[in-house]
């Protein structure tokens, strides 16, 4: 009675000022209220300054109709000073974004990720988008992608927290733009990416047939990932791993349907200048550069020295005309 | 004024057919060995993206090996046939490397440096001899090297897989020793050389004046002369298109040739 009094009260006030956040709060702040915000969350979030109906602009007053979805791009447009806008624009063209845009029900919005009345910055550790919880994050949806990913030795480390570098969901599919799985500059921009922690192995791939030809910009090339494999990854000593004596046949046989054990004995990492590792590429490099050095070395002298004297013939000839 | 036989028909065809057939495979290898260098992308795109540019090297290399093969038949076929096995492997109408080819290295070097009269050369000069086996090293490393990795699943079955690597260093190594050859040294001791600056048509041509013979070839007009077979020797002009068309592509050839080695010189900047 005294709350139903007390609706009718505020009512009356905020049909006629800009509604207040408290006065939203006056009702959506108690607990069982459908709607129900908690005050104490909502204020140390990002958004906590801000009145309701910054977001909620389809409400003006009381009583009001069923509340719509809050449009986050309302703030965080594309070109809005401030913002931070290229992520808008970047979920617009994600995987994510097409899909709601092509009116897939299941498909996330902002909310979805970040949250509504619990958003906090991305250093926060109750931010549903904090580094630490990104897996869990996207295992709401992606609950195989999640599960394959624990078995993997980046997934491994990074529950054991012992490895702050170790890629996430993110590091790969790129946050706010999650390009589909199938993009080929996507694909081809991964090898780089696994080469930020992964350097030696990137030089030494991009000496390779696969590496320089992914370079030119073709995808339909070896990849670390079609080698190594992506959410299960395992170091190659690892009996499980792609790579391992056990797999190795079947893995390079995804391209190369022939391949024998003996041909999986190819160096996809090979560089001709380690001795140590490569002798006989080693040997052969050495072997073809004396060959090419002794070839020019022999071959520039003699054409240097007989442009010299023919040239100094044809101005002996001309003296003594 | 008459002319005197040089190079036959197939001669000129062999080598207006290596010639395009060598420009390809540089042309479409060389933007996967300098991947990185900023041209390789572009050039790719000229020659059709990746596919293309493999087609153009697969196509180029079975004609590569086709000419190879053919010019071992015309060998058979020259001292089997026209020569009926009376031909002198050591003569001075052979390729083959002899004793007057080291004196004839030394006394050039000697000419050059001053301290000798300039030695005087038979049909086949060292230089010209070096060329033409360099082509065997060359398509025999380049083509089973290339082959291998042409076909790996079944060279897999009975070679070891880092045969794939060294083949691949081979291959790579080896283009660069005979592009680089090719545009440089083969280009000057033929064409750029100061007496036949900017061209040396005779492969186009397939003849030589009786000047040229006499001065560039005393011993081989001296031979003529002596076994009374000059006369045999002379044959007409040819027809003055095929000299044009002939010269027209030389130049187009010697100038992708330097295109391409400049683009050569700028990869290995970036190899």
């Amino acid at each position: 009675m005294i709350r139903a009094l007390l609706l009718v009260l505020t009512s009356l006030t905020i049909t006629t000022a800009a509604v207040a956040k408290e006065d939203c709060l006056s009702c959506h702040g108690q607990k069982g209220m459908r709607g129900y915000v908690d005050r104490a969350t909502f204020e140390q979030s990002a958004h906590g300054r801000f009145d309701c109906i910054k977001c909620h602009l389809d409400v003006s007053g009381y009583p009001h109709a069923k509340v719509l979805k809050v449009n986050c791009g309302s703030c965080h447009f594309l070109g809005r000073e401030g913002a931070p806008k290229e992520k808008a624009q970047e979920y617009k063209l994600s995987v994510h974004g097409r899909a709601l845009a092509a009116g897939n029900t299941v498909a996330p919005n902002c909310q979805t990720c970040h949250g509504s009345h619990n958003i906090f910055r991305a250093g926060d550790s109750r931010s549903s988008t904090r580094r630490e919880n990104i897996p869990s994050l996207c295992s709401k949806c992606h609950s195989k992608e999640f599960a394959d990913y624990g078995t993997s030795i980046h997934g491994k480390e990074f529950i054991k927290m012992q490895n702050p570098g170790v890629p996430t969901c993110f590091d790969c599919h790129m946050e706010h733009r999650i390009p589909n799985v199938g993009d080929e500059q996507w694909m081809l921009s991964l090898i780089t990416q696994c080469g930020n922690c992964h350097a030696e192995e990137m030089k030494t791939y991009r000496k390779t047939y696969h590496g320089k030809i992914t370079r030119l910009g073709y995808a339909n090339m070896a990849k670390c990932s079609d080698c190594h494999g992506s959410h299960t990854i395992l170091p190659v000593a690892d009996p499980d791993s792609t790579l391992s004596q056990r797999n190795i046949v079947a893995t390079c046989r995804k391209c190369h349907p022939k391949a024998t054990s003996g041909f999986t004995k190819f160096y996809a990492h090979a560089e001709e200048s380690n001795r140590e590792k490569y002798p006989i590429m080693f040997y052969t490099y050495i072997f073809m550069t004396t060959l090419l050095i002794s070839v020019f070395a022999f071959f520039l002298t003699h054409t240097f020295l007989w442009a010299y004297r023919a040239l100094k013939e044809r101005m002996q000839k001309k003296g003594g005309e | 004024m008459a002319e005197f036989k040089r190079f036959n028909a197939y001669h000129r065809i062999l080598h207006v057919v290596m010639a395009v057939s060598f420009i390809g495979l540089v042309a479409s290898g060389m933007p996967i060995k300098y991947s990185n260098a900023p041209w390789a992308l572009w050039m790719t795109k000229l020659l059709g993206g990746y596919h293309g540019a493999a087609l153009i090297h697969r196509i180029c290399a079975v004609i590569t090996f086709g000419y190879f093969i053919a010019h071992i038949g015309y060998v058979l076929y020259y001292i089997g046939i026209v020569k009926k096995f009376q031909f002198n492997v050591f003569g001075p109408e052979s390729m083959v490397p002899w004793i007057t080819d080291i004196m004839d290295i030394v006394n050039n070097f000697k000419w050059f440096l001053g301290m000798g009269p300039r030695p005087q050369h038979d049909q086949w000069t060292y230089w010209e001899k070096f060329d033409y086996w360099a082509v065997f090293w060359g398509v025999g490393m380049i083509g089973v090297s290339g082959l291998f990795l042409w076909f790996p699943e079944f060279f897999g079955r009975f070679l070891p897989g880092w045969a794939f690597n060294v083949a691949t260093v081979i291959h790579s190594d080896e283009a660069l020793l005979a592009s680089g050859f090719i545009f440089t040294i083969h280009y000057f001791n033929t064409h750029l050389r100061p007496e036949k600056f900017p061209m040396d048509t005779v492969i186009f041509t397939g003849r030589l004046s009786l000047h040229e013979l006499q001065h560039e070839r005393p011993l081989e007009y001296q031979r003529l002369v002596a076994e009374k077979r000059l006369e045999e020797q002379e044959t007409a002009p040819q027809a003055s298109w095929k000299t044009d068309t002939g010269i027209l592509f030389g130049f187009a050839i010697v100038l992708i040739g330097f295109f391409l080695l400049i683009l050569i010189i700028l990869g290995q900047f970036y190899y």
